[in-house]
């Protein structure tokens, strides 16, 4: 390799290409600005996204993440800039998403006296990182980087933090590329035992109700084939938590729903019917479980996760596998035989039918009435065949739209799981746009969670990103009015918003759009969202105070699902 | 019950910050916490060769008071660490542990001094300063060896108490 006499600025540049970093989503500021003046000379191979708010910034590069698989890069400045990215990192954090934040910091000999725009980010950082690290020297800065990205992305995926002091980023020194043996080795995952495997195998294919339970991790691994087989050889039914939706195709007969809080009644009510649950990249959070001793007593867990931590950590298994999703089930596929268990899926059939009578059919097909927010959701589905990629933001829109998508193809549901951060959607659809401009980007979001990041409009207008922005606006921070209606006795505290015109405050970001208020606009109003040829907005009033049901409400357990 | 948590750890800034949060977070209580920068050594028959480590490693000793279950969650944990090469639980059958006390005691006149000299003498203690008033010792045994025997000294004036921590190694190799 030869040396190159170059600037701790010149070296993050050279750092971020050899992680083969395409994209910066980022916001700069004074500690920073020796990189982005670095970042000048390097504007043609690496695009940076110039955002609104640096919180915008870190979910973008989520979004981003979540599609490509790879870590999701953003820059921000030091102090506020930092700071601001908090919300996006711990979001990361909770739903195992790579991201590489770089921050700019302070010059390293003014570190600790409260200098303009200093904040210990490295002290704030690090309950929410994988690693973190603060750089005040420039010779750190390659290895610095080099471990990042390998930390961000191993195992169980996360975020990680470089702060980079000002004084770094200006020093010359001798920049020579790491070579590929002295770059940092995350630890390697113990081999799959394959006692645990027959073991496994063995439960499986003496089980009466077996169940598969599919997570992130599922997506995270690209297991989605070995799931398939795995479900139509053994005649598993398969349910999934937020995070994996997508991952199995809904309309595959084995798959049977969303567990969870407001999942679909079958996948919920039957748990504890179960004999051996297979759960596969998911970490049976409290969502999931409802009360968590009743959470399926009687099963045999087996549970294939990647994270050492999260075994046992719920639920104990009987066979717990620390392994890669796709690693294990690969091992597993000779061992299982084929089965059917075709009374155990009707159940599952019947309590499907139960929930469409009683609670879908009228969401779906309501003849009179204001629009629903299922009827939306489940007309852009229709329109764009299962094959977008929905980006829900936080509340009753997005459990309905978990519930009432149809996704044809993996990859196809993103949205603040276990944070639930409000805010979410609209950057992250960013991100989703800038990794995969080929496929169709929808944003549904709350109107409460939009004016949480509704500056990122700007990012999109000047990006030119066509990504359709749907806006179920019933004027109510809806989830929190629910608990309020069936736990706090109707005492609306505080939930009742007067929203500006979404579509007057959209057109002043040049971004064009259109209100519906009645059924009879909602089709025509779809089609000119999607056949627009570039981002546009649509604002649809849905009924004031709908709920979502089912629910399992906190406290009860899974079985203990409620219809109504 | 007690468990002592030995964590060896590349010795970086901010490992320590890392650790105590995972602590933190749970509420564990913690009862004493000591780390050190190990030598360097090497040993070609050492057995435990990560316990002592290759350069510029840290040992960290832990005592605190909890149960099987939430010591195994925080062991794991702790294992997530990047820094972190080993850690384990121990409780105190398992291993051999020490602490060192430090004290410093003050004597009205020259029959108390005597008193306090072969008091220091009694419990095996080290001297490590005196004057004609007052004696900086050092003892050392387990936490209740060091709790009898400063109380014993309670009837000397006893400016001042400092308190190593727990340290402790494997009884045996498993």
């Amino acid at each position: 390799m030869n040396k190159q006499h170059i600037s701790g600025a010149e070296a993050v540049m050279k750092g971020l290409l050899a992680e083969g970093v395409d994209v910066i989503f980022g916001y700069p500021g004074g500690a920073i600005m020796p990189i982005y003046d670095a970042l000048y000379d390097y504007k043609d191979k690496l695009r940076h996204i110039l955002v609104r708010h640096e919180q915008g910034a870190s979910h973008a590069a989520e979004g981003y993440a979540r599609l490509t698989g790879r870590p999701g890069v953003c820059f921000a400045t030091s102090g506020p800039g930092a700071t601001n990215l908090v919300t996006g990192i711990a979001d990361a954090m909770m739903d195992s998403v790579p991201l590489v934040c770089i921050t700019g910091q302070v010059a390293a000999n003014v570190l600790g006296t409260d200098a303009f725009q200093e904040a210990d980010v490295i002290g704030i950082t690090t309950p929410i990182t994988k690693w973190n690290y603060q750089v005040t020297r420039a010779a750190e800065i390659p290895e610095a980087l080099a471990k990042a990205f390998a930390i961000a992305n191993s195992g169980r995926p996360g975020p990680v933090l470089v702060d980079i002091t000002k004084n770094a980023q200006f020093e010359l020194f001798d920049y020579e590329e790491i070579a590929k043996e002295k770059k940092y080795q995350p630890k390697p995952l113990p081999k799959i035992d394959e006692t645990l495997i027959k073991q496994a195998a063995e439960l499986l294919n003496s089980a009466k109700k077996p169940y598969m339970l599919i997570g992130h991790g599922v997506l995270i691994a690209k297991a989605e084939q070995e799931v398939k087989e795995l479900a139509e050889k053994a005649d598993i039914p398969v349910g999934s938590t937020l995070h994996g939706l997508s991952a199995m195709e809904t309309d595959h007969p084995n798959y049977v729903g969303m567990l969870g809080m407001h999942g679909n009644y079958g996948p919920n009510k039957l748990t504890n019917q179960a004999d051996v649950i297979l759960a596969v990249g998911m970490r049976f959070d409290d969502r999931v479980t409802g009360r968590v001793k009743d959470y399926a007593p009687n099963a045999k867990i087996i549970h294939i996760e990647i994270d050492a931590a999260e075994l046992h950590k719920i639920k104990k298994a009987a066979v717990p596998i620390n392994a890669d999703a796709k690693a294990a089930l690969q091992k597993l596929l000779p061992l299982i035989k084929k089965n059917h268990h075709k009374t155990w899926l009707e159940a599952f059939q019947a309590c499907q039918q139960q929930e469409h009578e009683t609670v879908m059919k009228k969401e779906l097909y309501p003849t009179q009435g204001e629009i629903t927010m299922a009827e939306v959701v489940r007309r852009v589905s229709e329109k764009t065949k299962n094959n977008a990629v929905i980006v829900a933001d936080v509340g009753q829109h997005q459990m309905i739209s978990a519930r009432y998508s149809k996704f044809a193809k993996s990859d196809s549901f993103i949205t603040s799981g276990g944070s639930g951060t409000m805010g979410f959607a609209l950057p992250a659809a960013i991100g989703a746009k800038v990794a995969r401009p080929d496929r169709e980007i929808v944003a549904i979001i709350g109107d409460g969670c939009f004016q949480m990041t509704i500056q990122e409009l700007g990012t999109i207008a000047q990006e030119k990103l066509p990504i359709k922005i749907i806006i179920l606006n019933n004027n109510f921070l809806g989830m929190v009015r629910q608990w309020q209606q069936l736990f706090f006795d109707k005492r609306y505290s505080f939930v009742e918003l007067k929203n500006p015109d979404f579509v007057q405050v959209a057109k002043g970001f040049y971004v064009p759009g259109e209100k519906v208020a009645k059924r009879e606009e909602l089709d025509h109003a779809l089609d000119t969202l999607f056949k627009t040829d570039g981002p546009y907005l649509l604002d649809i009033t849905v009924a004031k105070e709908d709920n979502v049901f089912p629910m399992v409400p906190t406290g009860a357990s899974a079985e203990e699902i409620r219809l109504e | 019950m007690k468990y002592t948590l030995t964590i060896i750890t590349e010795n970086k800034p901010g490992v320590l910050y890392r650790i105590a949060d995972i602590f933190l977070r749970r509420k564990i209580n913690i009862e004493s916490l000591t780390v050190a920068e190990l030598p360097t050594i090497s040993n070609p028959d050492q057995i435990e060769t990560n316990a002592i480590g290759a350069s510029s490693t840290s040992r960290f000793t832990v005592v605190l008071t909890s149960n099987e279950d939430a010591i195994d969650k925080v062991v794991k944990q702790l294992r997530k660490i990047i820094e972190v090469i080993e850690v384990y639980a121990s409780t105190d059958d398992q291993i051999l542990y020490n602490e060192i006390a430090l004290l410093r005691v003050q004597c009205k006149n020259k029959n108390e001094a005597k008193k306090l000299a072969e008091k220091i003498l009694q419990y095996k203690g080290r001297v490590m300063y005196n004057t004609a008033q007052e004696y900086v010792f050092e003892i050392n045994g387990t936490e209740d060896d060091i709790q009898k025997i400063v109380k014993d000294f309670q009837q000397f004036s006893i400016q001042d108490i400092a308190l190593s921590g727990r340290t402790a190694i494997k009884k045996e190799i498993s």
